[in-house]
C-alpha cells in the first residue's frame, strides 16, 4: 500500500486528479480499449474531480473513451432528487467533462428488481474488462461504498441497509428529517472494489483520522471495511494532515520516506520505457512495481 | 462523422432564476424544438449530451425580457391603422417584432391606447399571438382603454372614453364579442406558439359597468388591469375582487397616496392576500383563509411545452390568485382537507370555500421621470412580487435615434433628450422612450436590488401575471428558450429566441 499526504483537501485533489490523469493517458484508452475508471460520491472527492475538471477544460485529459462505474445509489429515491447520487455525480462532475452519456454507469434504486439490478451491474463491469483505477473515500466508520461495519470483505454488489450512523449523518441532507433519508441502498462489494487493478481512496479532514488508523494501522476487520485493502497488491491513499491526526508518528514518517523513493523509481522507469519504445517489448515495464 | 445533435450547451455562465438569485451552472437548451431541456435526465435517460458548447465568458444569461406595455416602437404606432391597411399593419408589427430583440425583450404584448370603437374589431384580430422567424414573440393584446376615467385619462383622447351600462354586452360590442370568446384550442396552437396568447385590459373599476363585465371575463382568460382611474381605496380592492391581477403604469394616472385613502396605490401595502369582507383579514384561524380559486379551465392552458419534466404549477390565465404562492400553498398544506379544520374544542367544522386573491402586480416606468426613483424604491419595498417593469414606450421608441428634434404627429415636433422626450417648445413629457434593458439597470440603481432580482421583474413576474410563466419568463425545463446575454452591469450582449440567436445577427 502506498500513502501520501498532502496539505488540505485541494491539494490532495490536485494530486489525485494529476494521478488519475496521468493513469488515463499512460493507458492511451482508444474507442476499442476504454479505460474503466469506479467512482464515489461525498464530499471527499469534490477537490479531485474539480482537478479532473480543470484538466479536461484545460485539453490535458479526455473522457471519450472512459467507461465510469458508480459505486453506489440510494434505493427508492427519484434519480433527479437533488440528493440522488445520479444528481451528485452529475453535477458535480459529469455536466462538466466530455464523457459519452452512454459509457456512465450507475445502479439504479428506482427499478422493481433490485437483486437483478445488482447483478446485471456486476456483469455489467466483466463485461467491460473489469475496473482499471477504482476512486474511493471513506465513512467516518471506516465503511468503503456503502459496506456498512460488519459487511462482509469478499461481497459483491447487493442492497444494504444503511447504517444508523449513516442515517444521522445524512440527515443533514434531507432537511435533518430521519424519516426522509432512505435506510437502503444498493452498493458495490468489498470484494468488487478489491477486484479492480488499482484503488485509490482519499481521506480528508479529522473526523476520518479514526477510521484511517483503523484501516492501516491495524489488521483487516470486518467493522472498518476498507482495512480490506490491506489485502489489495495495488492501493493507494491519499490523505491531508487532519487525516493523519489520530496515526501514529512512526506510520507518517514511514510513509513520507516511501513517497520519495516511489517518485524517484517511477521517474527512472518512465524514463526507461521512452528508450524501449523501439525496442524488443515495452509492455514489459507496463507498470511500476509497488515499493511496498 | 455523424452530424451534431440539436443540444446546445451554454457554459461559463451565471443563470438569472425566476426567485432572483444569480447561479454559476451550465444551460442546456435543444436549438430545434426551440426549448430549454433538463439537462440530466437528457443525460441519463435519453443518453444524448450537447455536441455544442457555448462558452459566453461568464456573462449572465436571464430569461428574455417580456415587456407587457409598450405602445409602438421604430416608428410603427399598434394603435395607427392608416388606410386600414392589415398587411402594412402585419409588416409594421414583425418590424418591431424583429427589431427589439436588441434590447433582451423577446415577447411584447403591443397596446392599444384608446381609439374610436370602431377600430378594435378591426384591429384586435391582426394581435393574435404570433411567433416569425428572428423576432421576438407578439403574446397577444393590451388595450389600454377606452373604458377609463374622463378626469385621469392622461394623453386619451376623452371624446373616445366610454361607459359600459350593459357590462359584457358593451365590451363585446366594442372590442368584438370573438376577440374576447374563450380561446379555442385551434388558437393556442396558431404560430407555434403553446399557450393561449393574452389579452390584457386596463379599465377603471369606478367606471359603469366594468366590474361586473370585468368578473365575466376574467373567467374567459382575460387580464383585467386596474388603471387610469381615480378609484377610492375601497373601489380599488373590489377590483382585485372582481379579479384585477396589475396595476397599469403605477403613480401614473391614477390618484396620489392619501394615507386616509390610499386609493390604488396601496393596494401595495394589502395583506399579501385579499379576501371577502366577512373573513378577518389577520386571523390565525387557518379556517378563516380562503381556499384558492378554483375557477380555471384546463382547456385554456394550451398545450404544455415540450415538456420533459413535469411541468411545476402555473397560475391559470384566467384565475385573479396565482396558485404557486407560498401562503396559500402552505395554508392549505396546513388544513390538510380542504373543508374541514379543527376549532379550539377539537370538533370538525365545515369551511365554505371562498376566494382569496393575491395582492396585483404593478406595472412600473423606470425611465427615472415617469418615477421618481424614490417612488420605484418605494413601490418595490412594500411588494417586491408584484414588480413588473415596463417601457410603455411610445413610437419614437428606438435606441439608435439621436437627441434633438424630430417630427412627430400633426406637423408637431418633438424633443429628445436622452430618454426624455418632450414637446416642442414645452416642458410636457411626450411619452416614454426608454428601452426594457435600460429600465433593467435603471432599477437595479433606484432600488439597490440585485441584477438578478431586477431580471425578475422584467421576466418572471410578467410572465406570472399573464399565466405564461411554464414558456417564458423562466429557465425551467420545457420553458421556451428565449434567452438573454448581459454582462455584469446588465448591458444586453445576445439574444436568443426559441433556441436561435437572432442578435446580434451573426455575419
Amino acid at each position: 500500500m502506498r500513502f501520501i499526504i498532502r496539505d488540505d483537501p485541494a491539494a490532495v485533489g490536485e494530486y489525485v486528479g494529476n494521478y488519475i490523469s496521468r493513469r488515463i493517458n499512460e493507458f492511451n484508452p482508444t474507442p476499442e480499449k476504454k479505460f474503466v475508471l469506479g467512482l464515489p460520491t461525498g464530499s471527499s472527492p469534490i477537490p479531485t474531480y474539480k482537478h479532473l475538471i480543470k484538466l479536461v477544460k484545460e485539453g490535458k485529459l479526455s473522457f471519450k473513451n472512459v467507461i465510469t462505474f458508480n459505486m453506489d445509489e440510494y434505493v427508492g429515491l427519484p434519480r433527479d432528487h437533488p440528493e440522488s447520487y445520479h444528481t451528485f455525480m452529475f453535477t458535480q462532475f459529469f455536466s462538466h467533462i466530455d464523457i459519452p452519456p452512454s459509457q456512465v454507469n450507475l445502479l439504479d434504486g428506482t427499478v422493481e428488481d433490485l437483486i437483478g439490478e445488482c447483478n446485471a451491474y456486476e456483469q455489467k463491469i466483466k463485461d467491460a474488462g473489469g475496473i482499471d483505477l477504482f476512486l474511493a473515500g471513506i465513512g467516518e466508520d471506516g465503511h468503503v461504498a456503502f459496506n456498512e461495519p460488519g459487511s462482509s470483505l469478499v461481497s459483491r454488489t447487493r442492497i444494504k441497509t444503511l447504517a444508523y450512523d449513516t442515517i444521522l449523518a445524512n440527515s443533514r441532507f434531507f432537511g435533518n428529517d430521519l424519516k426522509k433519508v432512505p435506510h437502503m441502498a444498493l452498493t458495490v462489494g468489498v470484494a468488487t472494489v478489491l477486484d479492480a487493478r488499482e484503488v485509490v481512496v482519499v481521506v480528508t479532514g479529522q473526523r476520518k483520522s479514526l477510521a484511517l488508523s483503523k484501516s492501516i494501522e491495524e489488521g483487516i476487520n470486518h467493522l472498518t471495511t476498507l482495512s480490506a485493502l490491506q489485502m489489495h497488491p495495488w492501493a493507494l491513499i491519499v490523505a491531508d494532515e487532519d487525516a493523519t491526526a489520530e496515526l501514529r508518528v512512526k506510520t507518517v514518517k514511514y510513509f513520507k520516506s516511501i513517497e520519495r523513493v516511489q517518485d524517484e523509481v517511477e521517474t527512472m522507469h518512465r524514463e526507461l520505457k521512452k528508450k524501449k519504445v523501439n525496442g524488443v517489448n515495452p509492455n514489459i515495464i507496463e507498470q511500476v512495481p509497488s515499493m511496498e | 462523422m455523424p452530424t451534431a445533435n440539436s443540444l446546445v450547451c451554454f457554459t461559463n455562465c451565471k443563470l438569472a432564476l425566476e426567485d432572483g438569485s444569480i447561479v454559476q451552472r451550465d444551460l442546456w437548451i435543444d436549438e430545434e424544438k426551440g426549448i430549454i431541456v433538463d439537462a440530466q435526465k437528457t443525460f441519463f435517460e435519453d443518453g444524448r449530451r450537447p455536441d455544442t458548447i457555448i462558452d459566453v465568458g461568464g456573462s449572465i444569461i436571464s430569461p428574455g425580457l417580456i415587456d407587457v406595455q409598450i405602445n409602438g416602437a421604430y416608428g410603427f404606432d399598434f394603435s395607427l391603422f392608416p388606410n386600414e391597411d392589415a398587411k402594412a399593419y402585419d409588416d409594421g408589427l414583425r418590424m418591431i417584432a424583429e427589431r427589439i430583440v436588441e434590447t433582451g425583450v423577446t415577447s411584447l404584448l403591443p397596446t392599444i391606447i384608446t381609439q374610436q370603437k370602431e377600430l378594435y374589431s378591426k384591429l384586435l384580430p391582426l394581435l393574435g399571438p404570433a411567433m416569425h422567424p428572428n423576432s421576438a414573440t407578439l403574446l397577444g393584446w393590451h388595450a389600454e382603454g377606452p373604458f377609463l376615467q374622463p378626469e385621469k385619462r392622461g394623453a386619451h383622447l376623452p371624446g373616445f372614453l366610454l361607459k359600459a351600462p350593459k357590462g359584457v354586452a358593451t365590451f363585446e360590442e366594442v372590442y368584438g364579442a370573438e376577440a374576447l370568446s374563450k380561446p379555442s384550442v385551434q388558437l393556442a396552437k396558431r404560430g407555434n406558439i403553446t399557450f393561449p396568447g393574452v389579452r390584457l385590459i386596463t379599465a377603471a373599476p369606478e367606471i359603469e359597468g366594468v366590474l361586473p363585465a370585468m368578473e365575466e371575463l376574467v373567467k374567459r382568460g382575460v387580464v383585467y388591469s386596474i388603471g387610469h382611474s381615480s378609484a377610492s381605496s375601497e373601489i380599488a380592492r373590489k377590483g382585485v375582487l372582481a379579479g384585477a391581477r396589475l396595476i397599469t403604469h403605477l403613480f401614473n394616472a391614477m390618484p396620489q397616496l392619501h394615507h386616509r385613502d390610499p386609493s390604488i396605490i396601496g393596494l401595495l401595502g394589502a395583506p399579501p392576500l385579499i379576501v371577502a369582507d366577512d373573513v378577518p383579514l389577520f386571523s390565525n384561524d387557518p379556517a378563516a383563509i380562503i381556499e384558492q380559486f378554483d375557477g380555471a379551465d384546463p382547456t385554456l392552458h394550451g398545450a404544455e411545452a415540450l415538456s420533459e419534466a413535469p411541468s411545476p404549477s402555473q397560475s391559470p390565465p384566467l384565475s385573479p390568485t396565482r396558485p404557486e404562492d407560498k401562503p396559500i400553498s402552505s395554508i392549505s398544506a396546513r388544513i390538510g382537507k380542504r373543508e374541514r379544520t379543527l376549532d379550539g374544542q377539537g370538533v370538525a367544522k365545515k369551511l365554505a370555500p371562498k376566494k382569496s386573491y393575491a395582492k396585483p402586480f404593478y406595472g412600473i416606468i423606470v425611465d427615472g421621470c415617469h418615477s421618481h426613483p424614490h417612488s420605484v424604491r418605494l413601490a418595490y419595498t412594500a411588494h417586491p412580487e408584484g414588480c413588473i417593469l415596463i417601457t410603455d414606450a411610445m413610437p419614437m421608441l428606438d435606441p439608435h435615434l439621436t437627441d434633438g428634434l424630430h417630427e412627430w404627429r400633426d406637423g408637431r415636433r418633438v424633443v429628445k433628450e436622452g430618454v426624455k422626450l418632450y414637446i416642442e417648445g414645452t416642458n410636457t413629457l411626450a411619452g416614454s422612450v426608454v428601452t426594457l434593458d435600460t429600465c433593467v439597470r435603471n432599477f437595479v440603481q433606484f432600488t439597490g436590488c440585485t441584477l438578478g432580482q431586477a431580471l425578475k421583474c422584467a421576466t418572471y413576474n410578467p410572465a406570472a401575471c399573464l399565466g405564461i410563466e411554464n414558456h417564458k419568463g423562466t429557465l425551467r425545463p420545457g420553458a421556451d428558450a428565449d434567452l438573454v446575454l448581459l454582462d455584469a452591469a446588465g448591458n444586453v450582449k445576445g439574444t436568443w429566441v426559441a433556441g436561435k440567436k437572432v442578435w446580434p445577427v451573426e455575419k
